[in-house]
């Protein structure tokens, strides 16, 4: 299969659009799920940013979240098709535990990912653009800007609470 | 070049990016999110470069891993756990 450069972009978006969606329903901007969380907010809000979308990338840092979740699924169904993802889901799960994060966002995303992705594959795409799109998705959050990223963040966490 | 090469270029060049922002950044918990991407790409091109059943987990135990340290990292420069 040749390569489309579309095809990547669309798996980013799409890949993106499902990791924040579950983030805010799960409502990661709202507060540091653990002191790190908090800590990593407060430097990024010192740095010009925003204190929710600070929360909510603190989180991201600090647990798998709906992001991670995404990521993984993909590399499951790249690998294994549907029960690659479910067990990506399961490996999200215990990772969630493990490190002290009691909700469920990176097992809900996940397993929104591993249909997602495997729906998408039948209209022909593959895991593998899901696996650099969610990479490019992630890039856009925490790899540019966490200024402006986390002022974008809080806007949207100002839309899912109002 | 396919698919598969394409992905593992986007994913190994956004890693090398990663790095050098995280070599640029002085603030130690300003380091943490690139060092978030960089944990994302590189999860990313060990199940592209090793497609086999055990591959996920060697991804999601790197990815879980990574994210435990930096977790554990931001925690002790918050202060740790206090005696509430």
């Amino acid at each position: 299969m040749t390569v489309d450069p579309l095809y990547i972009l669309i798996a980013a978006a799409v890949s993106w659009i499902n990791f924040v969606t579950i983030d805010l329903i799960f409502r990661l901007p709202e507060r540091g799920g653990v002191s790190g969380a908090r800590e990593i907010a407060r430097q990024i809000e010192d740095g010009g940013g925003a204190l929710h979308g600070g929360y909510m990338m603190g989180n991201i840092v600090s647990s798998p979240d709906a992001s991670a979740g995404t990521l993984l699924a993909a590399c499951g169904v790249y690998i294994a098709g549907i029960p690659g993802g479910i067990l990506a889901a399961l490996l999200v799960y215990v990772g969630n535990r493990i490190c002290h994060d009691p909700g469920y966002a990176g097992t809900t995303g996940a397993l929104a990912a591993t249909f997602i992705v495997y729906g998408l594959s039948l209209l022909g795409f593959s895991a593998a653009e899901f696996i650099a799109g969610m990479v490019i998705a992630i890039l856009t959050i925490q790899g540019i800007s966490a200024v402006y990223a986390s002022r974008l963040l809080s806007t949207l966490w100002r839309w899912r609470r109002a | 070049m396919n698919t598969e090469e394409a992905a593992l270029i986007i994913c190994v060049g956004i890693a090398a990016y990663a790095a050098v922002r995280i070599l640029l950044e002085k603030n130690t918990l300003r380091k943490l999110p690139f060092l978030n991407v960089l944990s994302f790409a590189v999860a990313g091109s060990i199940a592209l470069l090793l497609p086999h059943p055990l591959s996920i987990i060697a991804a999601a135990a790197y990815f879980i891993g990574s994210t435990l340290e930096s977790n554990a990292i931001a925690s002790t420069y918050a202060g740790g756990i206090r005696e509430e």
